[in-house]
């Protein structure tokens, strides 16, 4: 249960973490769009190479990347597997009864593991690992501000997202105390099939939810005491101003996207 | 025989990461059977980590725990087993409760057992009895009954299973005054009509003077004192060195003698020590 280490902010100093949350986010959906402009051999090598780069800038340690990865290998192999067989093609390698692997094959399933692990190296050291969850929200809250005048309410949702946040340790180490004394009370978790599994995770969820709403309505009188009474004409503590510095890293970025059509317009290398 | 026996117990949390911390440090403990034993104190001094070893929540890193002489972890499949024999009431055991009526809550650990239906009914009975739950209350949703009712309930819910030992972590956490004098009153007489072996973790000095036969006091993952109630509260300094009270009225009968005064030192509740100022008076 303490385990869950994928996508936790990771405290160092680097140039990503400085680097405004703002920018940081539009740099994410950007290198998601660049991943999937990838159509070839050489292409998938920058790519990759760009997500060292930035595990370098990032200064977060590789062990920890990895234990991010470890959370989808089973996602990449099997999806892996899925290309290997099931892609058909030209240049067939190896063949043996109906079972047979194409080139073509050992090329997707290449690339489709770069890609995910691409994406999530990406968005980890753009996000996840550089930036605190507060920050991010106030930065998602202000890169949806345009949508306050359609009377979305952005930063209810933001607000909202922060909470969610803040609870998730908490949560989960309620969970283990829950489990615990349901363990004691000869509560068994770890055998059965899957529907007595299921079943005995009932003693556990109930209690879970019977205290989140408990807590949730505390929050909320806690809230409303300090006078809290949603967006309208609130500040915050810390304001951050965008200077030039914070634009390079598009200007990277969009270059790198340019640089990847072109690759993609000469054809050079195996083109999947 | 029901008594715990715990051999050079050592345990870390986190193990095997940068933030391991030494959290009991080569215990070596005996729990007298039919006897109610205090452990006690401060946060974080191993106290609620002693007692998770004694049902095998927690699974010593080295160390051995003897229940009635036998090592609980020789067959580790059979670990549920000793979660019955060892009653363990968790810190707010009232978060665990979940059933729709306070019945089948109480009942939730026996039918674990694997009991059959009328063996499942005489032990909730009898459960609701020590805790004091009046029969009325069995339709009703554990959610709907007061604090220290819903603490009740809990700690009937770990009584039902008949358990060779009870322990209880901060059984009165959280209560008013005069519930915490009825919890530690219902846990003295369950002790007393069953015989059975008791465990009270606490920092209430105050307490645990007042309800138990041993006493065992933690510090930093160590025993720093263990044996009769009396004889641990005579090593008053070292109680103090850790930042633990000694009780009021055994501390005013150490101020008594340090002004040359001649009492008795092990008194421990305000009418023992009462007792003897009145015969220093009338001497």
């Amino acid at each position: 249960m303490s385990g869950i280490s994928f996508g936790q902010y990771y405290p160092a100093r680097s140039l990503l973490h400085r680097l405004d949350p703002r920018i940081k986010i539009i740099l994410t959906l950007l290198y998601i769009i660049c991943s999937f402009m990838c159509k070839n051999i050489i292409s998938y090598a920058l790519l990759l190479f760009s997500a060292i780069i930035l595990v370098i800038i990032g200064r977060v340690p590789v062990r920890i990347i990895l234990k991010g990865l470890k959370g989808v290998l089973f996602i990449l192999l099997f999806t892996a597997v899925l290309n290997i067989f099931w892609t058909t093609g030209d240049s067939l390698l190896w063949q043996w009864k109906f079972i047979s692997i194409y080139a073509e094959g050992l090329y997707a399933a290449l690339f489709i593991m770069i890609r995910i692990s691409v994406l999530i190296i990406g968005t980890g050291m753009l996000l996840t690992y550089t930036t605190t969850p507060i920050a991010l929200t106030n930065a998602i809250e202000d890169l949806l501000s345009p949508l306050k005048k359609l009377h979305v309410p952005v930063h209810s949702f933001a607000m909202m997202m922060t909470i969610a946040l803040r609870f998730i340790p908490t949560l989960s180490e309620e969970c283990e105390r829950i489990m615990t004394a349901q363990k004691a009370r000869g509560a068994d978790f770890s055998s059965g099939g899957l529907i007595q599994r299921a079943k005995a995770l009932i003693p556990v969820l109930i209690p879970l939810f019977v205290s989140a709403f408990n807590r949730a309505g505390d929050l909320a009188t806690a809230m409303e005491c300090r006078c809290y009474n949603g967006g309208e004409g609130r500040t915050r503590m810390n304001v951050r101003h965008l200077r030039f510095v914070d634009f390079i890293p598009l200007i990277v970025i969009i270059a790198f996207g340019a640089g990847l059509i072109t690759l993609n317009i000469l054809g050079i290398g195996y083109t999947a | 025989m029901s008594d715990v026996r715990i051999e050079d117990l050592s345990y870390f949390h986190a193990k095997g990461t940068p933030y391991e911390i030494k959290a009991l440090d080569e215990i070596a403990l005996h729990i007298r059977e039919g006897k109610i034993t205090g452990i006690i104190g401060h946060t974080g001094s191993g106290k609620s980590t002693l007692v998770q070893m004694f049902n095998g929540i927690l699974k010593p890193h080295s160390g051995r725990v003897l229940l009635a002489g036998e090592d609980i972890w020789k067959k580790p499949k059979d670990i549920r087993k000793v979660r019955f024999k060892v009653g363990l009431v968790m810190q707010y055991p009232e978060y665990q409760l979940f059933e729709e009526t306070v019945y089948k809550d109480i009942a939730f650990g026996p039918k674990n057992m694997g009991l059959k239906d009328d063996e499942i009914d005489a032990c909730v009975k009898e459960a609701a009895e020590f805790s004091d739950l009046s029969e009325e209350l069995f339709d009703k949703s554990p959610f709907d009954l007061s604090g220290g009712q819903k603490r009740r309930v809990a700690i009937a819910g770990i009584i039902a299973m008949r358990p060779d030992i009870l322990v209880l972590d901060e059984p009165a956490a959280g209560l008013d005054p005069r519930g915490r004098t009825a919890i530690f009153q219902n846990i003295v007489d369950y002790q007393k009509k069953s015989g059975r072996t008791v465990v009270i973790v606490s920092h209430s000095m105050e307490d645990m003077a007042k309800y138990c036969d041993d006493l065992v006091v933690m510090s930093e993952g160590k025993i720093l004192l263990c044996g009769e109630c009396r004889e641990v509260f005579s090593h008053a300094e070292i109680l103090e060195s850790v930042g633990l009270d000694v009780p009021q009225a055994t501390k005013l009968l150490l101020a008594l003698k340090s002004r040359g005064f001649d009492v008795d030192c092990g008194a421990l509740t305000v009418d023992e020590a009462l007792e003897q100022i009145k015969k220093l008076y009338h001497n």
